[in-house]
């Protein structure tokens, strides 16, 4: 499909822009996989681990999750900025032009991205309240 | 009615003109439509002769030929109306269960006919009931809600539905013969596994069956919503119902195939005795339970979101203005669609995982509640924003919402860990788990039968009757299910054909089956509402509720061209916002009014802005799709027996016959490249590549099945963790010089495929040469994969197990490669695909993509892994 | 409605009324162990919560739907989302998941010094004791017996298919895997009989797969634990020929004997035990009778052969005598 003649390449039609929206949900799945086999391994491989072990995977655990929620930020921000609200307080999209599905796809974005943000707080809580494997 | 918002100024895009020098496969002409080239009138003769033709291309085969149709209102029919029939069966066996449970050491049922009973129960409901009912009503109204005339692959659909036929009526007629499985819906191993027999068989080859033709429904709505909507519907003009089946069948294609992936290794346990669950043997039943549950709680909100998603399109209607929070929905359909993955092991918070797992899936199983809560409350300030009138459709979503959120917030007491301990396996989960599917699925599906029944057959139901049927199933459905959270929390565990007097669980059971004799009269009344002959009931007026999306612009009496000629859209709710809309519609003024060669059309459009693209031939009646669903039927039902060789016959057949239906019907060489679609665009008639809805097929199918391998890589990883021998000391592991030489040459295959495709489209020689060599180069490849296991002894230890399983599922999609291959080579050399149009050549490349990446993967688990282990 | 439905459902309604409605033998409202009032505890906090918003959701719904008095604003409509679908489950459920989440450790913490294996076979439980510092286990079946006011490790396992183990009143279940032991721990803080059942389904006779536990003063159970220790002190009569006579020993065990089978339940203390069939059948000489003659007609697919062959006075003779085994 041609692009030409469109009043701004930035609302272009993007292909990529539906894959975009599952980015955080993405991050989310991927943090959570990584804590469960973290535990899992360290509690199947290491089962007589001193505190000291526990308290390694528990940091490394935190920390992997600190890693998730900056780039989860980033993808929200991004999508925040996409969507553009405070431009014309659009929140309905229910328009048939380019600039609302736009909007859409970054608002829809932006809130994957709260609630991937909180899926992955969550996520973390466990870890934060739980010692060791018993 | 119409309904506009304040809020929503109509901003018209500019149009762009596309040239010919530009245009290749691309569209040529005039778009989007200006409101004078949409006024202008369609001459009454051209119309009258434009529906003729289309109608007799549209028509249904007569008489006994009648079974042969694919078209999806046809399939979609009988599809809903036998998931109902196997409904009504399960609900048989439920009340049978209640009579026995009625009063303690009743003697109704035995121990092993109880057994059968609640084990069909489950899997009837759950696989014969609930999966394929939002596959039959999606395929039903679907294309209705996208302007389209069919799905994009008619003869899929009437293939998936044959397949449910046949694997239903096996797996349930095994009751009759007093053989049905036996161990429980989930069929946990070493119980399954070590249980004589064929019980166990008929539900994982019968249930693998269906499992393939859920996939197949997946397949087909996910490319329907993408590539078959009316030009203009952009993705934020979707119907919500449109998104939500997007993510259900998203979450189809990386639910369904972990199982598959575990009946492959069950069915290798029972038929061969490799020991994947055998703990003797380096096996363990918890894989089996991980890869059950990663399908099994998916599924739930499988089964859920359809059902949300017609609650979504009642809502509106009754409330008579658009939903409020469209993209909190569409967040909340997306995220449940995820969050909804991570809570598989809180069906297996008793099995002793170290308390910080738990506490992962405890948590995630908590988060869920946000998505599900926007859910609701979304539709709470829609309504709370319109003039609501209260319609009987809307009756049950109002019940439904009583039931489900009792389900939700009992759920959110089990989804803690520690209190799951106690209520687990009894009754408590009993109730919870039919609060949220009757609040969750039951009852909106029973709203939205009342809601559509008027589109589907251009008669009303009784409102009268369905009154009846509301208050006695919403008040049996809670006489009989609001008890058994107390039998629970009294201690009564799951499962049990009996049970001794003297612990307070009496009169809580005989309450329990006296509400559910009330629950199947409600359920009667509706069906015999749904199913009492209404010959002489006058036809419902065209939009009797007053909806706003394309389905009611439908004509009565009913056409089975489905949409006259298919709109431009400009609004999430065309028909309360575009007025001339079904006027014109009806005249044939929008697109693909005519059908000039006789051959049954749709329009495909591309996946954001729903831009017209291509003028799909989609496949009319046919028979090849019934006997490749008996083949494959033969393929997995004679293994059930034992019957090897018949069951390689029929596989072989099924083969046959795909092909056959492949070269026949699809992907045909057009007469006319382009053909004009109304209102002055020129699309192309023949697309290839990532643009043409083959491909999109294939892709996500091979998503589907990727996932199926991923599962099996899991449990490799899964078996390290688990066991302190996988791989054994002193194992013998696979010959890495066989390994490395299959990959090489599979890898050569796959760059063989490109560069037949490559030089193809250069219009070069030497293509189909080039195919046939890659096919010759992946069957040496073959050959080598099988000598580098050839020493091992898959029946001596989970981890020969192991690797000859990923040996097994390697060669059978090398071999389907092949095929392939072969067919893309027969294509050249007859003819069939040209330079210019080489689609069986692209979509065979993406197939062979996945296999390279596989390929790869199986050479690092069997020759490289376990060695650095 | 008859009369007798009439008076159960009364009945029920009562129940359901009546605050505290504990159950029976076999009920997590009854708790009388550490674990089980933790989880009891638990349940009526979430309960109250559920029934405030269950009450305020569909309350809500009921108004828009029939009783709202006009359109309400588009702000107040997105406000709900955000506030009901957000910000209330968000402090809801961390406020769930922060106390509750903890209780996991806590009723898995170790025990106290008191060790019991318990093995699920179909579908009977092998039960074996270890005190403290003890080398050897001390072997019984089909009810457990533990100490009041310690905790107690319990060791699970399983002979061919996954059980689980669970005394309601006491605490949370743990399933038993062939080839794997799982674990966890009970304490008791009443002294009582309390019925426990298998929970996960396990084939045929799963519904009766059941065992009473009995908390004991931990004097008591000193007392007990010794006793069981010992060998059996035989009862005199024909009961031991026809015992002999008829194999019983391939399966079954009576420590101090050469009967030392491992297939069936340990018969050591076989009289003192306070139920027959894995808590299926009460333990009188009537039923052990009707056990003896036809196990497979009280529990299916059990595998104990039938001894339908004895004479009614040769069945009653082995049921005293195996009664008589204290």
């Amino acid at each position: 499909m041609a692009e030409k003649g469109q009043l701004s390449r930035e609302f272009a039609e993007e292909q990529s822009s539906l894959w975009r929206i599952a980015f955080a949900p993405t991050v989310w799945a991927v943090h959570f996989v990584a804590c469960y086999a973290t535990a899992a391994v360290a509690c199947a491989k290491f089962p007589e681990a001193e505190l000291a072990h526990v308290g390694v995977w528990r940091v490394a655990i935190s920390a992997g999750t600190l890693v998730a929620l900056a780039l989860i930020a980033w993808i929200g921000w991004r999508a925040w900025r996409h969507w553009d609200y405070l431009d014309d307080h659009d929140y309905s999209h229910g328009r048939d032009d380019n600039e609302s599905r736009h909007e859409f796809l970054g608002h829809a974005g932006f809130l994957l991205a709260v609630v991937s943000f909180i899926g992955v707080l969550a996520t973390w809580l466990p870890a934060f309240l739980i010692e060791g494997c018993t | 009615m119409t309904d506009t918002t304040p809020d929503r100024p109509q901003r018209r895009p500019r149009q762009e003109q596309i040239t010919p020098d530009t245009a290749g496969e691309k569209a040529i002409g005039p778009y989007p439509p200006t409101e004078e080239m949409l006024a202008e009138p369609v001459p009454e003769e051209l119309r009258r002769a434009q529906e003729n033709r289309l109608r007799e291309v549209w028509k249904e085969p007569q008489g006994w030929r009648y079974i042969s149709a694919v078209n999806n209102s046809e399939v979609g029919k009988w599809y809903s109306l036998t998931a109902f029939g196997f409904m009504l069966l399960a609900g048989v066996l439920a009340l049978v269960m209640r009579v026995q449970l009625a009063v303690p050491g009743a003697e109704v049922l035995d121990a092993d006919r109880y057994n059968q009973f609640f084990t069909m129960h489950g899997s009837a409901m759950m696989f014969l009931f609930a999966v394929p009912m939002f596959e039959a009503i999606s395929i039903l109204i679907l294309p209705a809600f996208l302007g389209a005339r069919d799905m994009p692959f008619p003869r899929l659909s009437a293939y998936g539905f044959w397949c449910f036929v046949i694997g239903g009526v096996f797996v349930m007629g095994s009751l009759l013969f007093d053989a049905a499985p036996s161990s429980g819906w989930f069929m946990y191993p070493p119980l399954s596994t070590k249980q004589g027999g064929i019980g166990a068989d008929i539900w994982l080859l019968g249930l693998s069956f269906i499992e393939v033709a859920s996939i197949a429904a997946a397949v087909e709505l996910i490319v329907g919503v993408l590539k078959c909507r009316p030009p203009g519907m952009r993705v934020n003009l979707m119907p919500l119902y449109a998104w939500y089946v997007l993510v259900v069948g998203g979450m189809i294609l990386f639910a369904f195939p972990p199982l598959i992936a575990g009946d492959l290794l069950f069915e290798l346990e029972r038929g061969f005795d490799w020991p994947f669950f055998d703990p003797d043997r380096g096996g363990d039943p918890m894989l089996w339970q991980h890869l059950f549950w990663i399908f099994g709680h998916p599924e739930v909100y499988i089964i859920f979101l359809p059902s949300i998603a017609i609650a979504a399109m009642v809502v509106p209607t009754a409330a008579r203005r658009p939903i409020v929070g469209y993209s909190w929905i569409v967040l909340s359909a997306v995220g449940t669609g995820f969050l909804s993955f991570g809570l598989w092991v809180h069906h297996m918070f008793a099995t002793g995982l170290p308390s910080i797992s738990l506490g992962f899936f405890s948590a995630a199983s908590e988060a869920v509640v946000i998505p599900t809560g926007i859910q609701l409350f979304a539709f709470v300030a829609t309504l709370m924003v319109g003039k609501v009138r209260m319609n009987l459709p809307m009756l049950w979503i109002a019940g439904a919402l009583a039931i489900f959120t009792a389900g939700g917030l009992t759920g959110i007491m089990v989804a803690l860990a520690p209190f799951d301990w106690q209520v687990h396996d009894t009754y408590f989960i009993v109730a919870h788990l039919h609060y949220t599917l009757f609040g969750g699925m039951v009852l909106p599906v029973i709203g939205g039968v009342y809601y559509f029944y008027p589109f589907f057959t251009k008669k009303k139901m009784s409102d009268r009757l369905g009154r009846w049927s509301f208050w006695l199933t919403f008040t049996g459905f809670n006489i009989t299910f609001l008890p058994m959270h107390l039998t629970g929390l009294y201690g009564m565990p799951r499962r049990v054909y009996t049970y001794p007097g003297g612990l307070g669980w009496e009169p809580l059971n005989m309450l329990s089956t006296l509400g559910a004799f009330v629950l199947a009269a409600g359920i009667l009344v509706f069906a015999w509402d749904l199913l009492r002959p209404k010959g002489r009931q006058p036809l419902t007026e065209r939009n009797p509720w007053g909806g706003g999306t394309l389905e009611w612009s439908h004509e009565v009496p009913e056409e089975k061209w489905g949409v006259r000629s298919i709109p431009h859209i400009t609004s999430r709710y065309p028909l309360w916002d575009q007025p001339k809309l079904v006027e014109r519609m009806d005249a044939g003024r929008y697109y693909l009014p005519d059908s000039d060669e006789g051959h049954r059309e749709t329009l495909v459009t591309s996946v954001i802005d729903a831009r017209p693209l291509q003028i799909l031939r989609v496949t009319g009646p046919a028979w090849i799709t019934m006997w490749a669903a008996a083949f494959t039927g033969g393929a997995f039902i004679f293994p059930t027996f034992s019957m090897y060789t018949p069951a390689i016959v029929c596989a072989a057949f099924a083969i046959v016959c795909v092909c056959y239906w492949l070269w026949t019907s699809t992907a045909l060489i057009p007469a006319r490249e382009r053909k004009d679609a109304g209102l002055g665009l020129s699309l192309p008639t023949y697309v290839a590549g990532p643009q043409a809805v083959g491909w999109w097929g294939m892709w996500i199918t091979m998503l589907g099945d990727a996932t199926a391998f991923a599962s099996l890589v899991f449990g490799v990883f899964f078996y390290w963790t688990a066991g302190s021998d996988f791989p054994p000391e002193n194992a013998l592991h696979a010959d890495w010089r066989y390994v490395l030489l299959a990959c090489a040459l599979m890898l050569t295959a796959w760059a063989g495929m490109l560069l037949g495709r490559t030089r193809n489209r250069k219009g070069e020689s030497g293509a189909a040469p080039i195919l046939i060599g890659a096919a010759l180069a992946a069957a040496c490849g073959i050959a080598a994969l099988i000598a580098a296991v050839i020493e091992m002894s898959p029946t001596s230890h989970v981890y020969p197990a192991m690797m000859c399983a990923l040996v097994v599922w390697c060669v059978a999609h090398i071999g389907g490669g092949i095929i392939m291959l072969a067919y893309c080579a027969a294509a050249l050399i007859f003819g069939r695909a040209t330079p210019t149009h080489d689609a069986p050549l692209w979509n065979v490349s993406l197939y062979w993509h996945f296999m390279a990446a596989m390929v790869v993967t199986v050479t690092l688990c069997l020759a490289i892994l376990p060695r650095l282990v | 409605m008859t009369s007798a439905t009439g008076r159960r459902f009364l009945c029920l309604a009562a129940v359901l009324l009546v605050a505290g409605c504990e159950g029976g033998p076999q009920s997590a409202l009854a708790p009388a162990g550490r674990d089980a009032s933790d989880l009891a505890r638990l349940f009526w906090i979430m309960l109250a919560g559920a029934v405030v918003l269950w009450i305020a959701l569909n309350g809500l719904f009921l108004f828009v739907t029939r009783i709202r008095p006009g359109a309400l604003s588009r702000g107040w409509a997105e406000g709900i989302i955000i506030g009901g679908g957000i910000a209330l489950p968000l402090v809801v459920l961390t406020a769930l998941l922060v106390y509750a989440l903890p209780l996991m450790p806590a009723q898995r913490a170790p025990g106290d010094g008191l060790t019991v294996r318990v093995t699920g076979e179909q579908w009977w439980w092998r039960v074996e004791y270890r005190p403290e510092g003890a080398e050897d286990w001390v072997t019984s079946a089909n009810e457990i017996r533990l100490p009041v006011g310690q905790r107690t490790e319990i060791e699970l396992t399983s002979g061919e298919v996954i059980h689980s183990f669970w005394i309601p009143a006491l605490g949370g279940k743990t399933d038993m895997f062939p080839g794997r032991t799982t674990r966890m721990t009970l304490l008791p803080e009443e002294a009582g009989i309390f019925r426990g059942q298998c929970a996960e389904f396990c084939g045929l006779s799963h519904a009766l797969m059941a065992l009473n536990a009995v908390a004991l003063e931990p004097a008591e159970f000193e007392a007990w634990l010794a006793a069981e220790a010992g060998p059996a002190t035989l009862p005199r009569g024909e009961g031991a020929a026809l015992f002999a006579r008829e194999g019983c020993g391939a399966c079954h065990s009576v420590r101090g004997t050469d009967w030392a089978g491992q297939v069936g339940p340990d018969l050591t203390h076989f009289g003192s035990r306070t139920s027959l069939a894995a808590g299926t059948l009460p333990l009188t000489r009537e039923a052990l009778v009707g056990w003896i003659a036809d196990p497979g007609a009280v529990k299916p697919g059990a595998e104990m052969p039938s001894y339908g062959h004895m004479t009614t006075d040769e069945l009653a003779t082995l049921s005293d005598w195996l009664m008589g085994l204290q």
